[in-house]
């Protein structure tokens, strides 16, 4: 059965990758794409060959059977909303939203409307990720003390940097994804937090956070930092990373989920960059989002997990503002 | 659903039939001169073991030779003459006598001839030749690549006596370099002369190494460095292939994905997770189905087989001459 795809929202840049691996997926239409840019949406309907729609309702009312919402982080309610009951299965980028309120929203209109919510967290899919996954599940370290975390970034400008828009800076970016892979790792919650948040302290003329230290405790007993800057300047090696350094009783573990590459130079870019070899993880998101819909299965990632992460960097922002570690009830 | 049959039930086979067991195919015999090594590969894997290779061959589709390289040259004819489509491990055959016999026989009999080069599905090797292909760097002009292990098994074992003898493996340029002469000309075309130094002959026991010189017919260079003489444990695998506009760079011994060390193992492991369709072995006999269902060209034809076959010659042929070899002219030794 071939399935057919909307996509609402080019804002995230995920948006053009998602697109890309709905082509290279079998039996699938990458059916229509709506945006509030018209530019924006003309332009992804042209290279990915979508069928541009002028109304999100018109897009959501033809006979989709999955969508993927890659709006701005404050949009992905009102676009939340508005699919649950529409289309039986959605894939939402993170973060979840920008509040607790709004994701809380979002979970109960899609359980009261029996939309199957997905949460777009690609790193899980990162093959060494889930490897470490397993690794840790065999208690190869034994009892983990510690997790020294980072993930940094690219500043991705735009409405990234608009905290109506993004709910916050690099915080806000990055969080979620560490946050995820750890608590996926051990089935395990985040229990207190303290951040150290800096506002234009790599880009000057940014007015929104962009370096971000979380110091954390997990439930699990173990504890760890989490980098969460936009310091990876436009000329560098590669956009960023994902790295985390497990120490326990028994060893050491280092993942670095995007290390699998070539490094290329090329002397008319004037740059050295790295060039993925491995499974992209975005793939292997994209693949589980379309196994859930022809299996009618229950979402891999829910609408708690992105809460549950999302509800990590509030607090960081918290702790931030009152310069105390913010205990998080996670029950 | 196809119907495969192994030859030879060592190592090699094993990952085979792992592979096998995963694909679409029906894993339906096992024939090796030992047969308690082919029953227990039918117990792992599938199928039944037969007491002839006659009756293997008669009985499936796909004829999958992991025989040594010396014992290639037999079931691969035996198989064509049935006209059963065939894979067959690296190297093609022992000489370039045995693989023009063996392509003449599959090109009589229009069978398809499937040779794995594994090296070609590995991802990052791939991906390399891709990018290289695309004009990543310009034009191609020198590339280097390095496969360097320490003698692949325990110096007392049948196995490691059969990799010893020269006779039967043809040593590192025989087993390990023709990995790379293969990448090299699949990267840039036909070699036109080889120059190798190396330990052959020079009387190091359960050791073997190789420094390999190339020449392209696009005039580009390329160098291979291919060893048993390494340290266990550090084994290193890199490629380089720099161009008019740029450089393309892979190192094993840089930090990987994935790094684990404990106190168990006090050795630094580095496992490369890929999602299994990613996994070479498995890669290069699901490429030879997708090819074989659809009467495509493989990846690795049988004239690349022969030709890298017949570099690695020419490579020994210099190590033992001191001289450099063109290929046009080489007529192996008898």
């Amino acid at each position: 059965m071939t399935l057919r795809i909307g996509m609402c929202s080019h804002a995230h840049g995920h948006a053009r990758a998602y697109a890309a691996c709905l082509q290279r997926a079998p039996d699938v239409e990458a059916a229509g794409v709506w945006d509030d840019e018209p530019d924006r949406r003309d332009r992804a309907a042209r290279e990915f060959g979508l069928v541009p729609y002028a109304a999100l309702d018109a897009l959501l009312d033809s006979g989709l059977d999955g969508l993927i919402v890659c709006s701005a982080n404050a949009d992905h309610r009102r676009h939340v909303e508005a699919a649950a009951g529409r289309v039986p299965y959605i894939l939402c980028e993170k973060p979840i939203a920008v509040t607790r309120a709004d994701a809380q929203a979002m979970i109960d209109v899609c359980a009261a409307a029996r939309t199957r919510l997905q949460i777009a967290f690609p790193v899980r899919f990162a093959p060494a990720a889930a490897e470490t996954r397993r690794l840790l599940a065999q208690g190869v370290l034994g009892r983990v003390y510690s997790a020294a975390c980072t993930n940094h970034g690219t500043m991705p400008g735009g409405w990234f940097a608009d905290r109506a828009q993004a709910g916050g800076g690099a915080v806000m970016d990055h969080t979620v994804h560490v946050i995820d892979l750890l608590r996926w790792f051990w089935d395990t919650e985040v229990t207190e937090v303290y951040a150290e948040i800096g506002v234009g302290l790599l880009h000057p003329d940014l007015d929104i956070d962009d370096v971000g230290l979380l110091s954390f405790r997990l439930a699990n007993g173990a504890y760890g930092t989490l980098d969460t800057s936009w310091s990876r300047p436009p000329g560098h090696r590669t956009w960023g990373n994902v790295t985390m350094e497990l120490v326990g009783a028994r060893g050491v573990l280092t993942l670095d989920a995007f290390r699998q590459h070539l490094t290329v130079t090329n002397a008319e870019a004037g740059r050295t960059r790295w060039q993925p070899w491995g499974v992209s993880p975005d793939q292997g998101l994209i693949n589980d989002f379309l196994d859930m819909i022809r299996t009618q299965r229950a979402p891999s990632i829910t609408g708690r997990d992105g809460l549950q992460a999302l509800q990590v960097a509030l607090a960081a922002y918290e702790s931030a503002r009152t310069g105390q570690p913010v205990a998080l009830d996670q029950a | 659903m196809l119907a495969v049959g192994i030859v030879g039930a060592g190592n090699i086979a094993q990952v085979h039939g792992r592979c096998w067991s995963r694909l679409p195919v029906e894993i339906r015999g096992w024939f090796d001169l030992a047969p308690a090594a082919a029953r227990r590969s039918a117990q792992r894997w599938g199928g039944i073991v037969h007491d002839s290779l006659e009756a293997l061959i008669e009985q499936c589709d796909v004829i999958d030779v992991c025989t040594n390289v010396t014992a290639h040259k037999e079931p691969v004819i035996a198989a064509a003459r049935q006209g059963k489509a065939i894979v067959c491990e690296k190297p093609l055959a022992r000489t370039v006598a045995d693989c023009e016999d063996m392509l003449q026989v599959c090109r009589a009999e229009r069978v398809p001839l499937f040779v794995a080069h594994v090296v070609r599905f590995f991802p990052q090797f791939e991906a390399a030749r891709r990018a290289a292909v695309e004009g990543a760097v310009g034009v191609p002009g020198a590339m280097r690549t390095v496969r360097a292990f320490a003698f692949p098994a325990a110096p007392s074992s049948p196995a490691a006596q059969r990799y010893a003898d020269f006779a039967q493996s043809g040593g590192v340029v025989m087993d390990v370099a023709i990995h790379d002469l293969d990448f090299h000309r699949w990267c840039l075309g036909e070699i036109d002369r080889v120059f190798a130094r190396g330990l052959l002959e020079a009387q190091a026991p359960h050791c073997d190494h190789a420094l390999i010189s190339l020449r392209f017919a696009s005039g580009a260079v390329g160098h291979i460095e291919a060893s048993w003489a390494h340290i266990r444990g550090r084994s290193r695998t890199m490629l380089e292939i720099a161009g008019t506009a740029g450089l393309i760079e892979w190192d094993s011994r840089e930090p990987d994905a994935l790094e684990l060390l404990t106190d168990a193992s006090a050795e630094l492991a580095k496992p490369m997770p890929l999602a299994p369709p990613d996994q070479p072995y498995y890669k290069e006999l699901a490429h030879f189905l997708h090819c074989l269902e659809r009467r495509l060209p493989f990846r690795v034809s049988p004239r690349d087989a022969l030709m890298a076959v017949k570099a690695a010659q020419a490579v020994l042929h210099s190590i033992r001459t001191g001289r450099p070899v063109a290929l046009a002219d080489f007529q192996e030794p008898a």
